[in-house]
């Protein structure tokens, strides 16, 4: 749209670069662990700072890590700063200026709300924007003090010295206090139209300001810096409620300092805040140009676009050379002390601190989403949106399917997918949960990469409740030795939890959860379980505590209790037997060789293997698992073996375990596009657990709660089949299904199953292990691409003929729970004679 | 079940030797590592086998294997290596993997005296439990950090010479007594040609054992 040229000026995202205190040479800490650099804990602390959003504070959007320690910090910029808009304006009234500094003073409202200090509010780091009249202001830059923890983090020091509170200089931080003097120092310079003392050097700055400090009962601060500027007659011409905040406010003792909140109640704001406010409301109907609809997204959104389009920070900032590469030579050390300590040339110009912002550039973006239709940006979830006479809608749904058939990576890099997949969930989430319906099936084509831990948490059927503020993470108990000896080695490879605050965040995580459950205790591998959602949700931990916590009675059902063995036995030979039914060869060959499951797939499933991949693919496995139910992890077990079958089946016993101690790399979208065939072609009664989770009573001709006992399991290489999945693959999919019968002729030919294949279990010599010993005719094709079910009435018959069937390689072989005689109980009657 | 393919493993090594004089004998040893979690059992492991250090090595769930094939003189040792999980909980699948092996070596961290006590119960356990014949070393790790320590030299070295263990301390880290450590063990070790193709699975190794699936 050619309106977007005029008014992308009006929301933009910009970086600053700086480079973090560099740890000397190779020390560790305490535990002989290496230092964690202060840039992954600048990274770390950041990320708290994206969640403020308000009307007077830039949003922060992103913290990158780049060579040496660089740090980068991606926010949102707007306008300009208060030393241009000073110039830009010939005169500015006092009272504008005051509608300005009351602007900076809600933010720091909003800050002193969250326990954060500016400390380096300053000129440059107040951002204006005239709009239609009316004067916006924002903070910006206001989260350097808390990231870098009060600078620990950086080597250079935070703040303005012209503006700093003479508390700062004698060391004392983390006093809002501190910020409502630089206010009212900023506001008094605005208001006497002065530059404060631009001809002094800092140290003869820093001496004033302890100069003040030492006078404190003398008192008179603004009269002393009015007269020193001989702008004295001008302070005495402000009004008189001004005169008396800022003298208030420039008091030498923190505590004669008003709170922001109380700075917002005096009265020479009273009159202004109407003022502004019916300003803004006058004038906001009618804009002089229309905001691009992309403008309108949230700029987390706008900034995930932009990178998509292929905006690269690191570059922007080597454009405008403020990263600067030179020759490694020239940073050799020339001494090398004995003791470790080196002698180096001095560290060049381009390593200094460069307080210059780069503006990041929206114009490609916008021209690139330009042609996308409004509808797109706002889609409507409950109306029809295919009408059969649109033929332009139609192809763009049919290109829309087109798209989603391509390979998941490519469609997470397509800007345009991503964009409407983006728009869409925002659209499902505000509506979650009564849109829970409609986001599982958009949830079955792809999750968008932006709102992953959200959409998770709607499929886990998360409602934040508050809960989880409640819950003690801070007692000792018995765990915190285990807990804090794994954080420290779980997914350290990702910034995020690496760094401190990640710690931090798992440790409360754990213990929360520990405490939530006490009848579960801490088991190894809940780290790793909860580091995916720690990841997703690094800033909403009761969105990811809730997530582990409906997580784990989905998937995991009594797996963290004390003695667990019960239920991983259980699991195991479930897995041994959906291996033989998938892949009877492979599943024979490994348990000819002793590969047992006990040796290798216990972090498999304990933790959902999110122990065994990095998190880039266990993010794309649990996409899928999510949809699934407490089976689904199963079938992820048996795609793996799936993909390596080849290796597997020319191994040994060695080999195949060194294989899997080491696990090579899987595909993993092959992996669950595999494991989600099997799991869509599988009857559910042949997962059957006793320890699964159930949300119903079991039916009639359901495989009973106590029925399959551990030593069932453990005796039959074939899961059992319940008479209720047989009977409803009989009337729904005949096809699908190869009955076998195991009794004897005559008892075949008084009542039996339509089109069942009659085997007397008496007659048959399975001593070979060849179909075609059987002399059944066409057997082989009879039972192929179908489900075969063994049915006698002696279950020892059953389970006999079913490993002989495994040996033989036919493919998804079960066995009739209960029996032929079960299938009498079904109503209608589905069984005739001869 | 008693063919594996080891026998062909090891035979494969008497290819490698350049004049085909096939003097040279070759056994295959079960080697176990136990001990308290985060002691770096898996870092000697890797160490050992690969000769490289990982500073946040994952914590090891169920257990890890790992081989590596040494030469003591005309013999060649392949050692097959199941490293465990080190929290108390996983400790009823431990003698799946201790249960037939030939050497263990136990591991406590000597900034830990927790972890030294619990090598302690490991050495009874094994003593108690194991085969008779098992070769148990303990380890000292994490040497490096020798200037924080709490468990004495001297104690240890005492207590495993009261029991018949090796010692040594050792360091994943700076590579230090690692080699050392498993060669004294492979040294210790009988070597006669029983060894060859012994069944060294974690399961069902001992002849009076077949019938009996030990992790059930």
């Amino acid at each position: 749209m050619a309106t977007g040229t005029g008014t992308t000026e009006t929301r933009r995202l910009c970086a600053i670069t700086f480079f973090a205190k560099l740890h000397p040479g190779d020390v560790c800490g305490s535990n002989g662990l290496p230092l964690t650099p202060n840039s992954i804990a600048i990274l770390g602390r950041s990320q708290r700072l994206k969640e403020l959003q308000h009307e007077h504070l830039c949003q922060y959007l992103d913290v990158v890590r780049s060579k040496h320690e660089r740090t980068i910090v991606v926010s949102e910029y707007v306008g300009c700063t208060l030393e241009e808009h000073v110039k830009r304006q010939t005169s500015t009234s006092p009272a504008q200026m005051l509608c300005i500094f009351q602007q900076v003073a809600s933010g720091l409202d909003v800050l002193h709300g969250h326990k954060l200090v500016v400390h380096n509010l300053e000129p440059r780091h107040i951002l204006v924007e005239s709009r239609a009249g009316a004067v916006h202001v924002k903070l910006f830059n206001y989260g350097m003090h808390y990231m870098t923890k009060g600078g620990a983090y950086v080597p250079f020091p935070i703040g303005n010295i012209r503006y700093m509170a003479p508390e700062r200089l004698l060391g004392a931080n983390d006093n809002i206090k501190s910020d409502i003097w630089a206010w009212a120092m900023l506001l008094l310079e605005q208001l006497l139209q002065t530059e404060l003392w631009p001809k002094l050097k800092l140290s003869n700055i820093a001496w004033k300001l302890l100069a003040f400090a030492r006078n404190a009962n003398t008192g008179g601060v603004v009269e002393k810096i009015a007269r020193e500027h001989q702008r004295w007659d001008r302070y005495q011409q402000l009004p008189l409620p001004v005169r008396e905040l800022l003298e208030r406010c420039l008091s030498v003792l923190p505590a004669q300092r008003p709170l922001p909140a109380e700075l917002l109640q005096h009265a020479c704001f009273a009159a202004l805040g109407d003022h502004s406010q019916a300003n803004v409301a006058k004038s906001s109907p009618s804009p002089s140009l229309p905001l691009p609809l992309l403008l309108r997204c949230p700029l987390a959104q706008i900034y995930h676009l932009w990178q998509l389009a292929g905006g690269d920070v690191q570059a922007e900032l080597k454009k405008e050379g403020l990263i600067r590469s030179e020759a490694p030579i020239l940073s050799l050390p020339q001494i090398v002390r004995l003791s470790g300590a080196s002698v180096c040339p001095p560290r060049s110009q381009s390593h200094l601190m460069d307080e210059r912002v780069v503006l990041l550039k929206l114009q490609p973006l916008l021209q690139r989403l330009s042609r996308l239709p409004a509808s797109v940006y706002f889609p409507l979830l409950h109306t029809q949106r295919l009408q059969p006479q649109q033929q332009q809608q139609q192809q763009q749904l049919q290109q829309q399917q087109q798209q989603q058939e391509l390979p998941l990576l490519i469609r997470e890099r397509d800007i345009e997918y991503q964009f409407r997949r983006v728009r869409l969930f925002t659209r499902l989430l505000l509506g979650y949960p009564h849109t829970a319906e409609q986001l599982q099936r958009e949830a079955a084509i792809d999750i968008p990469p932006l709102l992953r831990g959200p959409i998770w948490a709607a499929l886990l059927g998360v409602l934040p409740n508050a809960s989880y503020a409640k819950i003690d993470k801070f007692t000792a108990t018995s765990t915190d030795r285990q807990i804090e000896v794994d954080i420290p080695r779980c997914h350290q490879y990702d910034e995020l939890l690496s760094s401190p605050d990640g710690h931090r965040k798992l440790k409360r995580l754990l213990k929360a959860w520990v405490t939530a459950h006490p009848q579960y205790v801490y088991w190894q591998g809940l780290d790793s379980l909860t580091a995916p959602f720690l990841y997703l949700n690094f800033n909403n931990e009761e969105l990811a505590f809730l997530s582990l916590y409906r997580f784990i009675p989905k998937y995991l059902q009594w797996f963290f209790l004390k003695d667990n063995s019960a239920i991983i036995k259980e699991y195991l030979s479930k897995f041994s037997q959906l291996s033989a039914f998938h892949e009877p060869l492979l599943a024979q060959h490994l348990a000819s060789i002793n590969f047992i499951p006990e040796l290798f797939a216990i972090p498999w499933f304990l933790t959902m293997f999110s122990h065994v991949f990095p998190l880039h693919k266990i993010l794309h496995l649990w996409d899928k698992l999510m949809l699934g139910d407490s089976s689904y992890p199963l079938f992820i077990g048996v795609a793996i073996l799936k993909q390596l079958k080849s290796t597997l089946l020319s191994s040994g016993f060695n080999e195949c375990i060194l294989l899997f101690s080491d696990l090579p790399d899987i595909v993993m979208e092959s992996c669950v596009i595999e494991s989600q065939k099997m799991y869509e072609c599988t009857p559910k009664s042949i997962t059957h657990r006793q320890h699964a989770l159930r949300s119903q009573p079991a039916h009639v001709l359901d495989i009973g709660l106590a029925d399959v006992e551990l030593r069932h399991l453990q005796a039959e290489q074939c899961p059992r089949i319940s008479a209720k999945d047989v009977h409803q693959l009989l009337m729904q999919q005949p096809e699908q299904l190869a009955l076998i019968d195991l009794r004897s002729v005559v008892e075949y030919g008084r009542v039996h199953v339509p089109h069942s294949i009659n085997i007397p279990f008496a007659t048959v010599q399975l001593g070979e292990q060849r179909l075609e010993a059987l002399q059944v005719p066409q057997l082989e094709a009879q039972l192929r691409q179908r489900i075969v079910v063994c049915v006698s009435n002696i279950h020892q018959h059953a389970v006999e003929f079913s490993h002989f069937l495994v040996a033989c390689g036919v493919l998804r072989t079960c066995i009739l729970h209960k029996g032929f005689n079960v299938l009498h109980s079904i109503e209608p009657n589905i069984l005739i004679s001869n | 079940m008693a063919t594996t393919p080891r026998s062909g493993g090891s035979g494969s090594g008497a290819a490698q030797r350049p004049n085909g004089t096939s003097q040279n004998k070759s056994c295959q040893f079960k080697l176990v590592l136990l001990g308290e979690s985060a002691v770096g059992k898996s870092s000697l492991v890797l160490r050992f086998v690969k000769g490289q250090f990982h500073e946040y090595q994952e914590s090891t769930i169920g257990a890890a294997f790992l081989t590596q094939t040494i030469c003591i003189e005309d013999t060649v040792v392949k050692f097959e290596i199941w490293d465990t999980a080190g929290q108390e909980r996983y400790h009823s699948l431990a003698p799946m993997y201790y249960r037939g092996a030939q050497a263990a070596i136990v591991v406590y961290d000597i900034q830990n005296q927790d972890s030294f006590q619990r090598a302690k119960t490991w050495v009874k356990e094994l003593h108690k439990q194991a085969s008779p014949n098992i070769v148990i070393a303990l380890a000292g790790n994490k040497a490096d950090l020798s200037n924080i320590r709490v468990v004495e030299f001297d104690e240890a070295k005492q207590y495993a010479e009261e029991n018949g263990l090796l010692f040594m301390e050792t360091s994943a880290k700076t590579g230090m007594n690692v080699n050392d450590i498993f060669l004294a063990i492979a040294k210790k070790l009988p070597k006669n040609d029983n060894n060859q193709g012994s069944v060294i699975k974690p399961n069902g190794n001992e002849p009076t054992q077949t019938t009996n699936n030990c992790c059930k």
